[in-house]
């Protein structure tokens, strides 16, 4: 009953609106703010290896902002409906919410200014934020029984989720306490490669068995594939990170081409749902996550070029775009803008009543404007990194701000119908 | 998922034709658009009609039928209650649109023809029943078919399975 459960029980097991809600319209607007200081910032990004800086605000306003975000609203509203379990605490999902966001904040803040205390308390929230997730995630999935594939790649990823606030406080600690660690920028790296291959990579994996084949139509995706590419990915993690942490390329290669073995079983998985689909029209969503498959292979290539030290101050800084702007990015925006209609029409059931179609919270237009101009973004970005052209990073930013808001007014659009909707539903029963 | 019985078998090869035909009159309401009358003289355009009237509004009438009157007691008397009671409840609002767009239909086909007005809000309604019957059927082949494979044991699935021939062939 993996996926039959998920659609039958949905309705019962569905968390207030406004918890999922807080946490994807955070989301929106830290895009907005992501690509908004790569714009400020952009002459900076051509040869950007890490350090404090307006850009590492930006880069984690992606990674924490909206993609740990839009994973902690998923998996709140979304795992409990899979595993049957409901959430223990719906006051702990809004407290993680709030001390999310400002953490973040701080953190932002701290980061772009190169304020030590401000960094620390920063830190400290969102550490305390994603334990708290991170626990919330723990107790639901330990609660279940079946749904291995979807258990097994969340388990890996809260693993990973552990093993990041741990590498994350070492490195604000570092830079608080006037740095103890031996090579901060080697931990740095290993740190964003448990972030996003590990935490929000396996989360994202573990996702695409539910929602993938629920969004298109199609029969059950191939457990066993999925399986074997959870493993190896978090063994290919666990390999890297040890490379980076302690100078061992083979480690590190080979983390990589493991890896890349991971993505393939994925992929092969993705492809067997795709083409056993009935639903064969699946709109611009489809095209951004299908953008996002490429990608996913395409940023550990040219991970692996850099660990090669081919062109490391191009390849390098065209690694962590491709990692989180191009691969994680791009998949979760696709897969938000149809949670987001998706969650609104069974919100909007009411006995008796036609629930709000999908088709009218879904607003086509700015979510067209916001596809072309995310791909013209990532496309003038990774040129301006390759060729380190600071202009044609200040373009490519300016294209995803544009698209970025253009993906809030999306969301707006679904706010408002579906209030509308409620709403009319209200002055009709008062009658 | 449901290959392990007869009538999960069966239900799943007839939502696979209904979502063709749903997908090509969907097709086709969003190239004509609403504002562009149709001619129901054109042999296109009626094969389309009497393809709604055969192909979608019948068959979802006699399959809406089979389920509640077959399949949701053997599940009920199973203690799975819960899913019946969603899917009547989508059930009475999809089969009055699909019942009202053949109506509308067979007028067309028999000389009557559609106004601009009629179009309209012929096109529309369309449009809104191909996405509650599609997203309905993704709930049954997702909620549906898994719990027949739970649910319903031998006996039962080859009594469905007749019954739901016999349904067919009526």
């Amino acid at each position: 009953m993996l996926f039959g459960d998920f659609m039958m029980g949905a309705r019962s097991r569905l968390l207030p609106m406004s918890i999922p809600l807080r946490f994807f319209g955070a989301a929106v607007l830290f895009h907005m703010a992501a690509w908004g200081l790569l714009l400020g910032y952009a002459d900076d990004a051509p040869g950007f290896m890490g350090g404090l800086s307006h850009l590492l605000a930006s880069l984690h306003f992606v990674t924490l902002g909206v993609l740990a975000m839009t994973g902690m609203g998923a998996a709140f509203q979304l795992l409990p409906v899979a595993t049957k379990k409901p959430v223990r605490s719906e006051a702990a999902c809004k407290a993680a919410f709030w001390l999310m966001v400002l953490g973040l904040l701080a953190l932002g803040h701290g980061m772009g200014h190169g304020d030590y205390a401000v960094l620390a308390l920063g830190g400290t929230l969102v550490v305390l934020a994603l334990g708290l997730f991170g626990l919330l995630v723990a107790d639901n999935l330990r609660r279940v029984k079946d749904m291995r594939v979807v258990t097994d790649q969340a388990w890996i990823s809260l693993g990973f989720l552990a093993l990041l606030l741990i590498l994350a406080a070492l490195l604000v600690a570092d830079y608080a306490l006037g740095g103890f660690l031996p090579d901060h920028q080697a931990v740095a790296l290993a740190h964003g490669v448990v972030a996003a291959y590990g935490f929000m990579g396996l989360l994202a994996m573990g996702f695409s068995f539910i929602l993938v084949p629920m969004f298109c139509l199609a029969p059950p995706p191939d457990v066993k594939l999925g399986r074997w590419a959870g493993w190896l990915a978090g063994i290919a993690v666990l390999l890297a990170m040890a490379g980076l942490i302690h100078g061992i390329k083979p480690l590190v290669l080979l983390g990589g081409l493991l890896g890349l073995i991971a993505c393939g079983l994925h992929l092969r998985a993705m492809a067997k749902v795709m083409k056993g689909r009935m639903r064969k029209q699946l709109g611009d969503s489809f095209r951004l996550i299908r953008l996002a498959w490429v990608l996913m292979p395409s940023s550990i290539i040219v991970g692996l070029l850099a660990a090669l030290g081919v062109a490391p101050d191009r390849t390098g800084p065209l690694f962590g775009f491709l990692l989180v702007f191009g691969w994680l990015l791009t998949f979760l925006l696709g897969i938000l803008q149809r949670i987001l209609p998706f969650l609104a029409s069974m919100h909007s059931v009411r006995p008796g009543v036609k629930p709000a179609l999908v088709s009218a919270l879904t607003a086509d237009k700015p979510l067209r404007l916001h596809l072309v101009f995310h791909v013209l973004a990532l496309a003038l970005v990774s040129a301006g990194l390759v060729g380190q052209v600071g202009l044609l990073v200040r373009l490519g930013a300016a294209c995803g701000l544009i698209g970025a808001v253009s993906y809030a007014l999306s969301a707006a659009h679904v706010v408002y119908v579906l209030r509308k909707h409620l709403s009319n539903l209200s002055q009709h029963s008062e009658k | 998922m449901f290959g392990n019985t007869q009538i999960g078998t069966l239900l799943h090869e007839e939502h696979v034709r209904t979502i063709q035909a749903l997908q090509s009159l969907e097709e086709y309401l969003l190239k004509q658009t609403s504002k562009r009358v149709p001619d129901v003289t054109s042999d296109k355009v009626r094969e389309l009609l009497e393809h709604l009237l055969s192909d979608v509004a019948a068959e979802v009438e006699r399959h809406f039928g089979f389920e509640e009157g077959f399949l949701f007691p053997v599940l009920a008397s199973q203690g799975e209650m819960g899913i019946a009671a969603f899917l009547t409840e989508e059930h009475g609002c999809i089969l009055p649109l699909a019942q009202e767009l053949a109506a509308t239909a067979r007028e067309a086909l028999n000389g009557a023809g559609f106004t601009p007005e009629g179009w309209k809000d012929f096109h529309h309604r369309g449009v809104e029943l191909c996405e509650r019957e599609i997203f309905h059927i993704q709930k049954e082949e997702m909620g549906l078919l898994a719990a027949i494979s739970m649910f319903v044991g031998p006996e039962a699935d080859a009594e469905l399975a007749v019954k739901y021939r016999e349904s067919v062939a009526a």
